[in-house]
């Protein structure tokens, strides 16, 4: 065959018809000039159909950025004020932790990204570099990554120079250094990745799991030991020596975070003379010449890894075959599907469903399980903390609203897109003897339950580790009870009102408009229970305070900081919990008896 | 143009394709058939690169896929089972992706451009996102960016799942013509009545074994059976214990 081959021999390879293959360059070129298209076009979308969301993802960011800048600047005073050098020891801790999250995170979505996505398998296709295809996933993938740094890292260090009076060459080399630093995990997290998937195979997940428990570990007794040296010798200078000696760990002249944070030392240095300055400057250059040095390097390293064993390793992971687990039913499953009436037997079927799916989902309960368990070791470490009764009184009552805004975050993540995606699976229910009414019941009761048991638990935790009294323990759980039945209510009434039948990404339906507006209704449901049921307490600590040891108040005053006024701030808050719950279902329920599929 | 070369491919310890010679030479239309699980998709995804063969070799015009993986792709078109797109893509502009990877010179480009978007009647929404596209319409505009850089060998995985009857008459006369002009095909497929129409030569893999290679005409022959219908040949060959004939 070869031998009559019509394609010219001279070309063989490189060209083909009017085709050929391009130079690595103008491949990046491409894929540069896609990444613009995209990012383009999902902004002008987001400006045309998504507005509410896109100006409250800006509002949110800037109050949370102004909030940040303003509690670093106050913390940098404090720390200027007392121990300078602890700032560098902070900064060090700061970045080494953070280099440690970028690198994980941007691994795992490079994995993603490069194994498991139609796109990849789309550009494995085309005549296209396999290190360009890396370099495209990894651009992505470290922008993703990385941009919480942005927004947590920006208000630190702007607040940094300001505190400092840093002269105008810190600012513009923030960008450049903060940059910089993001390459060097992110390439190291993309050379983990294409070195797990390569050579490990099946033990990759064996090896990521060993490797995520030590990092857990570390920061847990790392964490651990810090918080336990605040509890036994408070703020004296001893507590400053056991901190500084905890956090050296961090301070090593190897990390990029030590040349990170050496440099905007360095950077941020402000002088009378000159000489001095300049000498700062060519020292803060120096290091962000080592940062952006070994970014390169390593970006050429991973870029040749990705040309050597990319191809090979996707195969291996497209050839693997899932092990077939054979499901058994659960206990919970059958108990729930035998109790109960024979009526009720569709609504339980509905909801046994609904729980198979989340449990056999990794992607929900791994975030239910994360995002409760950090709270739960939150609540846990309180103790480690001496307060005063109005200050425990404030941080529970703090505490309920982040719990209430964890669990809104999942039931606008999870719960909303629910009856969306029940919808595009109509055909199946709309052939069974159950009644549109029953589907949406049992979302909501999947919601309320799910997230009651949760919730109050660790609400229970974390008033057990402030010491509060015991009725204002039951003031949380009854709160906490109605902040479960307004959110479910919320999610699902709204998520059966405006159903988005054509996608099958729960993420991006909630995403949407309505996803949205379900995540802030329920902010705001669950700042006024919390505040409602706050102001009682907080009348009663405030007359404490401002009356001396003196007689107790009268009045208004006296009656809103007693019981009646507690009982009083519970029913309203028991009434806002009806509304928030049955006043969005109704509507839900309307709508989707209407529905049609 | 396409060849397999005592080609095997194992998943874990299960065989997946075990041992394929096949060669395919130009303008060929060849169809590969078999029951789910025979092997196909392994197939295909060996002859775009997407998996290495455990042992063997698989080449597109003369390029090894494991060693030349990009000079084998300068000759492939391929149509995946689902149409791959980027949502926030216009069709035009992905057509433009396409061409500027395959390295086509601007007007060159420009011209085949029109010329798929003639062919596959996609003028109506080719500068709308491929977001608000139909599957028919993802299919017909994967359809014109595999065909758009007028490859030697075009691969395609069910490429009918999709398509209006219109459609399907446009790609197979577009079929019919591009192997007249020597571009070969490699069509997996379960659509029996497809195959006959259009195939010079059938494949039918059973059990990651090519139980038959040949013409339709062969396999009448070689199943000495009474029948004119491909879907009872088939059936009676799939069906049938190894080692029979």
């Amino acid at each position: 065959m070869s031998g009559t081959a019509w394609w010219s021999m001279t070309d063989r390879g490189t060209h083909c018809g009017s085709c050929r293959l391009i130079p690595a360059e103008a491949e990046s070129r491409v894929l540069a000039r896609l990444r613009s298209t995209i990012a383009r076009e999902t902004l002008k979308s987001m400006l045309s159909v998504a507005r509410l969301r896109l100006a409250l993802v800006v509002l949110l960011s800037a109050v949370f950025w102004g909030a940040l800048y303003g509690l670093f600047v106050e913390g940098f005073l404090f720390l200027e004020s007392i121990h300078a050098e602890l700032i560098s020891l902070l900064f060090n801790a700061f970045f080494s932790s953070l280099m440690i999250m970028l690198l994980f995170s941007t691994a795992i979505l490079l994995y993603g990204n490069m194994y498991c996505s139609p796109e990849a398998r789309l550009l494995l296709t085309l005549p296209v570099r396999a290190e360009a295809i890396f370099s495209h996933k990894f651009h992505e993938a470290m922008w993703f990554s990385s941009w919480g740094f942005i927004l947590l890292g920006s208000p630190m260090l702007v607040a940094y120079g300001v505190v400092r009076g840093s002269p105008w060459t810190y600012y513009l080399l923030l960008l450049p250094f903060m940059v910089s630093f993001v390459v060097i995990p992110a390439t190291l997290g993309g050379i983990c990745c294409m070195s797990a998937v390569a050579w490990l195979g099946r033990l990759r997940v064996h090896a990521l799991a060993i490797l995520v428990a030590v990092v857990c570990v570390g920061a847990a007794w790392l964490g651990w030991s810090l918080i336990g040296s605040v509890a036994v010798v408070g703020g004296t200078s001893e507590w400053f020596e056991t901190v500084l000696s905890r956090l050296s760990i961090t301070e090593q002249k190897f990390l990029p975070s030590w040349w990170l944070s050496s440099g905007l030392i360095e950077a941020a240095r402000d002088s009378k003379r000159p000489e001095a300055r300049l000498a700062a400057l060519s020292e803060a250059v120096k290091f962000l010449a080592v940062l952006v040095s070994n970014g390169m390097l390593l970006h050429l390293l991973a870029r040749w890894l990705a040309r050597s064993c990319y191809r090979q390793g996707y195969s291996q992971l497209v050839g693997e075959v899932p092990a077939r687990r054979q499901r058994q039913i659960s206990w919970v499953d059958q108990a729930l599907s035998a109790a109960g009436t024979a009526r009720g037997r569709p609504l339980r079927l509905l909801l046994v469903k609904d729980l198979r799916l989340f449990r056999r989902d990794i992607s929900q309960w791994s975030q239910f399980v994360i995002f409760f368990g950090l709270l739960g070791l939150y609540f846990f470490n309180l103790r480690s903390f001496n307060y005063n009764m109005a200050y425990a009184s404030m941080i529970s009552f703090l505490n309920l609203a982040v719990a209430g805004l964890i669990l809104s975050t999942f039931t606008t993540r999870f719960v909303y897109p629910m009856i969306s995606l029940e919808g595009r699976r109509f055909w199946i229910l709309g052939l069974l003897p159950v009644h549109r009414d029953q589907i949406v019941w049992s979302k909501f009761l999947f919601s309320f339950f799910g997230g009651l048991l949760p919730c109050c638990a660790l609400l229970y935790l974390s008033d057990s580790m402030l010491g509060i009294s015991r009725s204002l323990i039951w003031v949380h759980e009854i709160c906490c009870v109605v902040l479960c039945m307004g959110l479910s209510g919320i999610a699902v009434g709204l998520g059966a009102r405006m159903p988005d039948l054509r996608e099958s990404s729960p993420a991006k339906i909630a995403a949407g408009f309505g996803g949205t507006l379900c995540l802030v209704l329920s902010s705001l449901f669950i700042m006024s229970v919390v505040v409602i049921a706050a102001i009682p307490t907080h009348l009663a600590m405030a007359s404490r305070a401002f009356g001396g040891g003196g007689p107790p108040p009268t009045g208004l005053l006296g009656w809103a900081s007693g019981p009646q006024g507690t009982a009083t701030s519970l029913l309203v808050v028991g009434f806002l919990g009806v509304i928030a719950a049955f006043l969005p279902l109704e509507l839900g329920l309307r709508a989707f008896r209407r529905l049609e599929p | 143009m396409i060849e397999f070369d005592h080609v095997t491919r194992t998943y874990g310890p299960k065989p997946a394709v075990t041992d394929l010679s096949l060669s395919i030479p130009r303008g060929e239309l060849f169809a590969l058939l078999g029951p789910n699980g025979a092997g196909k998709t392994t197939t295909i995804k060996m002859l775009v690169g997407l998996l290495r063969p455990s042992r063997g070799a698989v080449r597109i015009c003369g390029h090894d896929l494991a060693k030349e993986a990009r000079s084998a792709h300068l000759h492939t078109g391929y149509v995946p089972d689902e149409p791959t797109l980027y949502d926030k893509l216009t069709g035009r502009e992905f057509l433009w992706f396409i061409a500027d990877m395959f390295g086509m010179p601007r007007h060159i480009a420009t011209q085949k451009i029109d010329r798929e978007i003639d062919h596959f009647e996609l003028a109506e929404f080719a500068d709308d996102l491929a977001e608000s596209y139909s599957l028919g319409m993802k299919q017909r505009l994967v359809f014109a960016a595999a065909l758009l850089h007028d490859p030697d060998v075009l691969v395609l995985d069910e490429p009918m799942v999709g398509l209006d009857p219109r459609s399907v008459r446009i790609v197979k006369d577009l079929l019919k013509t591009r192997t007249r002009e020597g571009m070969t095909v490699f069509m997996s497929t379960h659509t029996l009545a497809m195959a006959e129409e259009m195939a010079d030569r059938v494949g039918i893999m059973v059990r990651g074994q090519l139980r038959f290679l040949g013409t339709i005409a062969e396999l009448r022959d070689h199943m000495a059976v009474e029948t004119t219908n491909l879907e009872n040949l088939y059936l009676e060959l799939t069906t049938a214990k190894p080692g029979s004939p």
